[in-house]
């Protein structure tokens, strides 16, 4: 460095060591800034997702409170074919066990099934055929059995049975037979 | 003593606070509750996702549940889902009477969330064993069909009249248009 007593030396606010503090504030600050702004970005970006994720979840919410609608549907239809089905066949059961019944010497003319009960129409030869092998039958399945006779023209029987079921009587019998099973449990 | 502590200096060492009181105020005011707000989103957003994922789990699982129902009860839901048609019947339910026809009895009545309306028919059969069959088809027939009491069976001749009401249940609210 050459001195002068002519030229003085230039000042400058700006001296090598406050460039050097300037610089270094500066590298502080951009990195204190960027720092911030990447936080800020990312709470940004975090909202946006959250929001994303739960219109998510209230999509997924409809489409399961759908799928369980048409779920419950299936259901209840299932059950209930289920229980037409199963009545279908208990009703033909029921049919073939009545016509098996009938014993080769009585020939129906008529039978009408009820909910509850069964009218028979028919002819037998005499009444002991019928009370022996049509009525005993039909005693055991009914709780209330009526016949009644009057001559046809061949000298054989006709007759007329009806027979109905006690609904009050067959509830207390699957009550009493519910209790014993749950007794045997 | 005196201390000799040029213009400059103190230029510098004002500068020098001034910048540290305001890195300490941004660190603590701005900084660090920014980042507390960040990772408690990061700690929300990664439990919304667990969450997300349970849904979608059970999303899949509920749909798999109706696919598979959807697969096994085909038949019953097409059945619920068809309108009654009495020709249609009659047609298809005809080779086991020898004469079949159907009648509307009472108008469309609900059961549940079903339309329910009965339908009187009269045939002829040949024997006890062509109604048995009849009663196996009407399981698998188009529509769900119960047969109701009364029947009736009645000796003509060779034949047996029978008569008796059947009940058909549908889903479709536009059954009374096919009748």
């Amino acid at each position: 460095m050459k001195y002068s007593y002519i030229k003085p030396r230039r000042k400058t606010l700006l001296t090598p060591e406050l460039k050097l503090i300037l610089a270094f504030f500066s590298i502080t600050l951009f990195m204190l800034l960027s720092t911030y702004l990447f936080l800020v970005f990312k709470d940004y970006m975090f909202d946006n997702a959250k929001k994303e994720i739960l219109n998510n979840r209230y999509d997924l919410n409809v489409s399961i409170s759908q799928m369980k609608e048409q779920i419950r549907s299936i259901e209840v239809e299932k059950l209930l074919s289920e229980k037409i089905y199963t009545q279908n066949s208990v009703l033909k059961e029921s049919i073939t066990n009545l016509f098996d019944l009938v014993p080769e010497r009585i020939t129906l003319s008529r039978a009408t099934l009820l909910e509850n009960g069964l009218i028979l129409y028919g002819i037998t030869p005499n009444k002991d055929v019928y009370n022996f092998m049509l009525q005993a039958p039909l005693r055991s399945i009914f709780h209330k059995t009526y016949s009644s006779f009057y001559p046809a023209k061949n000298g054989w029987y006709s007759f007329v049975s009806t027979n109905y079921i006690q609904e009050d009587l067959m509830q207390t019998q699957s009550n009493d037979e519910k209790k014993e099973l749950e007794d045997e449990d | 003593m005196k201390i000799n502590i040029s213009r400059q200096n103190i230029y510098m060492l004002l500068i020098s606070i001034f910048l540290l009181i305001f890195v300490l105020l941004f660190s603590f005011l701005v900084l660090i509750p920014e980042g507390k707000e960040y990772r408690e989103k990061r700690t929300e957003l990664k439990k919304e996702q667990r969450l997300l994922m349970e849904y979608q789990n059970f999303h899949d699982e509920t749909h798999d549940l109706l696919k598979t129902l959807q697969s096994e009860n085909r038949t019953i839901m097409r059945a619920f889902d068809t309108g009654f048609n009495p020709n249609k019947f009659e047609k298809k339910h005809a080779s086991y009477f020898a004469s079949l026809s159907v009648s509307k009895n009472h108008s469309l009545s609900k059961e549940g969330e079903f339309s329910v309306y009965e339908v009187n028919t009269s045939s002829q059969i040949s024997s006890p064993k062509n109604f048995y069959e009849f009663l196996e088809s009407v399981n698998k027939s188009d529509w769900i069909i119960g047969v109701n009491f009364p029947i009736e069976f009645k000796r003509e001749g060779e034949l047996i009249k029978s008569s008796f009401s059947i009940k058909v249940y549908s889903n479709s609210k536009d059954v009374n248009e096919t009748l």
